[in-house]
C-alpha cells in the first residue's frame, strides 16, 4: 500500500507540484493549507511522512513542527521541511524543531526531496 | 592527530550568487556519500551556503573545496577556501560567521599562511549517520 504522506502549503500552485512530484513516485497525498489544518490532520490519521512549508498563515511551519514533535500521536512521524526560507538561521530553527530534512526550494530540491524520502526510508 | 584527505573530492568555483545554491547542492552531495543523515546534510548546506554568500560580499571570489577526511578511525567532511577575503569584511561580521559557523560545524579553523585558508570540519559520529535499513 502506498504511504501516506500529509502536504502543508498554502500555495496551490506549490501545492500541486509538489504533489505531482509525490504521487509520481507512488504516494498518496493529501493537502492542508494552514499549520492548524496540517495538525488537526496529522493527529486524527497520522501519516508516514510530512512535508511542510515554513511560511504558512496562522501558525509558520517551524511551530507546526514543533508541535507534531511533541504529540504522542505524530512524534515519530518523519517531516521534511522544504521552503524558500533558505537562510542559516532558518535552516538550524527548522532542525532545532525536529525536522528530519530541510531542503531549500531551488533547482535541485526535487531531486533531494527524492533522496530523502529513500534515506528515509518512505521509499 | 593527523588528518588525511580522502574522497570524495569536490570543489566549486564561487563567483555569483547562482554558485551559493550550487555550493549549498554540493556539500548535500558530499556528505551524502560520506554517509552523514538527512538532517546533517541540511546543517551543513546550511554553513556552507553562509560561508559563500559572506565570500561573495566580501568580493572573495574563488574555489570551495569539500573532501572526506580521516583522523585515526574518525571520519568526516572539510569544506575549504582561500580566506584573504575575510579581512575585508567588518571585524564584527567576520567574528559573527565565525560564530555562526561554529554552531553548526564541530570545528572552523583560519590556517595563517599567505594567502590565509578556512578550513570547516564536521565529524560523522554514531547519531550523525544514515540509519541502515
Amino acid at each position: 500500500m502506498a504511504t501516506a504522506v500529509l502536504l502543508v502549503e498554502d500555495s496551490k500552485t506549490q501545492a500541486y507540484q509538489i504533489k505531482e512530484t509525490l504521487e509520481g513516485v507512488g504516494l498518496k497525498v493529501s493537502i492542508a493549507h494552514d499549520g492548524p489544518e496540517g495538525i488537526r490532520a496529522a493527529i486524527s490519521e497520522p501519516p508516514g511522512l510530512v512535508v511542510l512549508d515554513v511560511k504558512l498563515p496562522t501558525m509558520d511551519g517551524f511551530q507546526v513542527c514543533r508541535r507534531l514533535k511533541m504529540h504522542p500521536a505524530t512524534r515519530n512521524i518523519p517531516i521534511i521541511m522544504l521552503t524558500e526560507k533558505t537562510s542559516a538561521e532558518a535552516t538550524m530553527t527548522g532542525l532545532s524543531a525536529g525536522a528530519d530534512d530541510y531542503i531549500p526550494k531551488d533547482i535541485f530540491a526535487t531531486e533531494h526531496l527524492i533522496t530523502s524520502l529513500q534515506e528515509l526510508g518512505v521509499l | 592527530m593527523t588528518r588525511v584527505n580522502i574522497p570524495p573530492v569536490m570543489s566549486v568555483t564561487i563567483e555569483d550568487s547562482m554558485d551559493i545554491m550550487i555550493a549549498r547542492d554540493t556539500a548535500r552531495r558530499a556528505a551524502g556519500l560520506l554517509g552523514f543523515n538527512t538532517s546533517c546534510k541540511a546543517q551543513l548546506a546550511a554553513a556552507v551556503a553562509a560561508l559563500t554568500e559572506q565570500m561573495l560580499k566580501a568580493g572573495g571570489e574563488g574555489s570551495l573545496h569539500l573532501n572526506g577526511v580521516q583522523s585515526g578511525s574518525r571520519l568526516g567532511i572539510q569544506i575549504s577556501c582561500e580566506a584573504g577575503w575575510l579581512k575585508n569584511l567588518p571585524p564584527n561580521s567576520a567574528d559573527a560567521l565565525q560564530e555562526q559557523l561554529n554552531t553548526m560545524v564541530d570545528k572552523v579553523e583560519i590556517v595563517e599562511q599567505d594567502p590565509p585558508h578556512m578550513n570547516l570540519i564536521f565529524w560523522l559520529s554514531g547519531p550523525r549517520q544514515i540509519k541502515e535499513g
